[in-house]
C-alpha cells in the first residue's frame, strides 16, 4: 500500500506541473507570440498540433519499448506499460488528427486531404486501433499480451517505411503544396513562438506522463485484483 | 533419464489447473496418472512436455531446465492422444513419413511398414486418415511413436477407444519403453488397468498430488485414494 | 541443413494438402477473376485511363484473394491439433513459418502467373515486354504480403472475430508494400524508365528482408499455446 501512496503522490505532482505548463502554453500560444504572417491566428494551432504529434509517436516507441521487455522477460508490468502507452497514443492521436482537421478547414478550405501527415497520422491511428482490438478479441490473457506485444514491435519497425513510402507518393510526381504548416520551426521565426512552441512541448510530455501514470495504475490495480481472485495455491 | 519438477503451478484465468506439483520420474517408471475429471491430468502431461508455459515452477531434466518449448529436448519426449496429431488428409504412411522428417529419422520403408504391420494397420497404409475409425486413429498414433522411440511417452486417456487387441498392442509398447529405459506416464479413468501395467500411481486432485507410491503387494492405500471417483461397480482385482 | 530439409517437408505436407482439399487455389482465383470483371462495370475503366487505374486496381484484387487465403493457411494445423504435434518436434519453429510463408507465396504466385495476363487483356493494355518488370514487382510485393500476412494469420489463430481482425490489423501495415508495387508497376506501365522506379523497389526488397527476418525471430512466440 504504501508503493500505491507514493505513486499516488508523485502522479499527482506530476498532474499539477502539467497543469502550471498547460496554463503557461496556452499563455504563451495565445496571447504573447504575434500571430502568422501568412496565416494568421489559426496558425495557433500548431502550438498544440506539433507537441501532440511528437508525443503520439513518442507513445509508440513505449509500446514497442514494452513490447520487447514484456516478450524477453513475461513480467506483467512491461505489458501494462505497453497496453496503457496505446491507450494513451490513442487519444493523441485521435487529438492531433482533429487539430489537423481544425487547421484545415480554415486554410485549405477541406476538413481532410491525404496529405502526407494527415494520412500518416490516420494509418498510426489505424496500427493503433489494431493492437487493442487483437487485446480484447484474445481470450487467453497471457496469448493476448504476447500476439500484442509481437504486432507492437513490428508497427514500429514498420514506421518508418509507411513514412517514406507515404511521403514519397506524396512529393515524387506531386507538386509540392504551397502551404507546409509544419516547416522547422526554428528557421526564422519570432522568439516568441519559439518559448511557445517549447512550453507547450514541456506540457504535453508532462499531460501524457501524467495520463499514462494514471492509466498504469489501474492496470496494476487491475492485475492485483485478479491475483486476488485467483487465490492462493493453498 | 532423470526428471525433476518442482512447484509446478498452471493457471488458467481465475482457476489454477495445477498446483506446485512436485515429482521425480526416473529411468523404467511405468507411471499411472489417475484422478476424477478436472483434476488436472492432461494439463500436466502438456506441462511435461513442453506444450504449456508453466504459471510458477520449473521441470529439469538431467540436470538441464526444460526450457519452454520442447525443441530442446526433442525427440525425446512423445504424447500420445488419440485422435490427435495426424493430418486427416494425409494417408497413414504420408503422416509417418512426415514425422520420421521432421524428428530427423532416417525414413526406411521397411520401417515403416513394419509399424503398421504390428499396429495391424497393414491394409490401410494408403488411405487417408479421415477414413479411420478413433481406434484406427489410436493404432496410428501407436505405431508412429514406435517409430520415433522416445525416451519419455505421455499417454493422454487411451482405454476409452481402443479394443482388446489394440490395448494389448499399447501395453505391449508402454512396457518395452519401459524395459529399455525410458518413463512412461499414463493419465487414465481405467484404475484396474492402470494399476495393473504400471509400478508407480499418482493421484491428482484439483490439481494437487494426493497420492504418489510405487506399487506394493498389497497396494491397500490406493484403493482408499481412488475410491471417490472409482465407478460403481467397479471392483479391484484381489 | 536440418531447418531446410524441415521446411521442406513442411511445405510439401502442404501442397499436397492443398491438392486434396482444394481449398485456397481455387476460391482465390476465382474470387480474383469475378473481382477485376466487377472493377470494369463499377468503374466504367476507359482505355486511356486504363494503364494509370491498371495497378492499383490489381492489387486491391491480389490483396482481397490473399486475405483469403491468410484465412486457410493454418487451417490444416487447426484439425486434430496438429499444431501441437508440430511445436512437440524438435524443430526450429521458424521452419514452420517459413514453409508456411513459401506456401502462401507459390499460390500467390501460381495466381498472379495466370491473372496478370489475364488482366492485360481486360484493360487492353499494350506492351506485352513490359510484363515481366509488371511482375517482378507484383512477386517482390507478394513476398511483403505474405511474410506479414503469415505472421499475422498465426498471431490471430485464436482470436474472436477473425476474419475483420485479420485484415484490420494486416492493411495499415502494409501500405509499404501496397504503395511501393503500385508506384513501381506504373511507372513501367507508363514511361517504361525503368531507374525511374528504383527507390520503390529498394523499399520493396529493404521491407521484404526486414520482415522476413523478424518474422522469423519472433514466430517462436507467436505461435506458442
Amino acid at each position: 500500500m504504501a508503493k500505491i501512496e507514493k505513486k499516488r503522490g508523485s502522479g499527482k505532482i506530476l498532474g499539477a506541473l502539467a497543469l502550471v505548463f498547460i496554463l503557461a502554453g496556452l499563455y504563451f500560444a495565445l496571447i504573447e507570440a504575434p500571430p502568422d504572417a501568412n496565416q494568421g491566428d489559426v496558425q495557433r494551432i500548431m502550438y498544440i498540433h506539433i507537441p501532440s504529434i511528437l508525443t503520439a509517436y513518442l507513445s509508440f516507441f513505449i509500446v514497442f519499448v514494452g513490447s520487447c521487455l514484456y516478450l524477453w522477460k513475461r513480467e506483467r508490468r512491461d505489458d501494462i506499460l505497453a497496453r496503457s502507452a496505446a491507450e494513451v497514443g490513442v487519444l493523441f492521436t485521435a487529438l492531433t488528427i482533429v487539430e489537423g482537421s481544425i487547421w484545415g478547414k480554415p486554410t485549405w478550405g477541406v476538413w481532410w486531404t491525404w496529405d502526407a501527415r494527415l494520412t500518416l497520422t490516420a494509418i498510426l491511428l489505424m496500427i493503433f486501433a489494431g493492437y487493442m482490438m487483437l487485446r480484447s478479441l484474445i481470450e487467453d490473457e497471457d496469448r493476448a499480451a504476447v500476439s500484442a506485444a509481437v504486432v507492437g514491435i513490428i508497427g514500429f519497425l514498420d514506421i518508418p517505411l509507411i513514412h517514406m513510402s507515404v511521403y514519397w507518393w506524396r512529393t515524387l510526381h506531386q507538386p509540392p503544396s504551397i502551404l507546409r504548416p509544419d516547416k522547422a520551426p526554428w528557421e526564422n521565426v519570432h522568439p516568441a513562438m519559439l518559448i511557445a512552441l517549447a512550453i507547450n512541448f514541456a506540457a504535453f510530455l508532462l499531460l501524457y506522463f501524467y495520463l499514462l501514470s494514471l492509466r498504469i495504475r489501474v492496470g496494476e490495480t487491475e492485475e492485483r485484483v485478479k491475483r486476488e481472485m485467483l487465490g492462493g495455491i493453498a | 533419464m532423470h526428471l525433476e519438477v518442482r512447484r509446478l503451478s498452471k493457471s488458467y484465468g481465475f482457476a489454477w489447473a495445477l498446483k506446485e506439483i512436485d515429482l521425480e520420474l526416473r529411468s523404467g517408471d511405468c507411471v499411472a496418472l489417475l484422478g476424477p475429471n478436472g483434476a488436472g491430468k492432461t494439463t500436466l502431461l502438456k506441462a511435461l512436455c513442453g506444450l504449456l508455459r508453466p504459471t510458477m515452477g520449473e521441470i529439469c531434466a538431467d540436470g538441464t531446465k526444460l526450457r519452454h518449448g520442447p525443441a530442446r529436448l526433442q525427440p525425446a519426449i512423445g504424447l500420445l492422444s488419440p485422435g490427435d496429431h495426424l493430418y486427416d488428409k494425409l494417408t497413414a504412411e504420408e503422416n509417418l513419413r512426415l514425422f520420421l522428417a521432421l524428428y530427423n529419422r532416417q525414413e526406411n520403408r521397411g520401417e515403416i511398414g513394419n509399424a503398421l504391420a504390428a499396429a495391424g494397420l497393414s491394409d490401410w497404409s494408403g488411405e487417408y486418415v479421415a477414413s479411420f475409425s478413433s481406434g484406427m486413429k489410436c493404432r496410428l498414433s501407436i505405431a508412429k511413436w514406435l517409430l520415433l522411440d522416445p525416451k519419455l511417452l505421455l499417454v493422454d486417456e487411451p482405454y476409452g477407444v481402443l479394443d482388446g487387441s489394440g490395448v494389448d498392442l499399447l501395453e505391449t509398447h508402454l512396457k518395452n519403453v519401459c524395459r529399455s529405459g525410458g518413463i512412461v506416464v499414463t493419465a487414465t479413468h481405467h484404475v484396474t488397468r492402470a494399476v495393473a501395467l504400471c509400478s508407480r500411481a499418482i493421484i491428482l486432485r484439483r490439481g494437487k498430488v494426493i497420492f504418489d507410491e510405487a506399487k506394493r503387494t498389497p497396494w491397500n492405500n490406493i484403493y482408499r485414494a481412488v475410491e471417490e471417483f472409482l465407478p460403481k461397480g467397479e471392483s479391484w482385482p484381489s | 541443413m536440418a531447418f531446410l530439409r524441415h521446411t521442406l517437408w513442411l511445405l510439401w505436407k502442404d501442397l499436397l494438402l492443398e491438392r486434396r482439399r482444394h481449398e485456397s487455389l481455387l476460391a482465390m482465383f476465382f474470387f480474383g477473376t469475378l473481382l477485376l470483371f466487377i472493377f470494369q462495370f463499377a468503374l466504367d475503366v476507359q482505355p486511356e485511363k486504363a494503364a494509370d487505374m491498371a495497378p492499383g486496381l490489381l492489387w486491391l484484387a491480389l490483396v482481397f484473394c490473399g486475405t483469403l487465403g491468410l484465412m486457410q493457411l493454418f487451417q490444416p494445423e487447426r484439425e486434430n491439433h496438429c499444431l501441437d504435434a508440430l511445436l512437440l518436434a524438435p524443430i526450429d519453429r521458424a521452419a514452420i513459418f517459413l514453409s508456411k510463408v513459401l506456401f502462401n507465396l507459390m499460390l500467390m504466385a501460381l495466381l498472379e502467373i495466370v491473372v496478370l495476363p489475364l488482366f492485360w487483356v481486360l484493360f487492353n493494355l499494350a506492351a506485352w515486354d513490359r510484363l515481366p518488370w509488371v511482375f517482378l514487382y507484383g512477386l517482390l510485393g507478394t513476398v511483403g504480403f505474405c511474410v506479414v500476412g503469415t505472421l499475422f494469420s498465426a498471431l490471430t489463430l485464436t482470436a474472436r472475430g477473425r476474419e475483420i481482425l485479420l485484415p484490420l490489423l494486416l492493411l495499415p501495415l502494409l501500405i509499404p508494400v501496397v504503395l511501393a508495387t503500385i508506384r513501381g508497376m506504373e511507372i513501367i506501365l507508363r514511361a517504361g524508365d525503368f531507374s525511374e522506379s528504383l527507390p520503390w523497389l529498394h523499399l520493396l526488397i529493404g521491407f521484404d528482408l526486414i520482415f522476413s527476418t523478424a518474422g522469423m525471430l519472433v514466430f517462436e512466440w507467436v505461435i506458442e499455446s
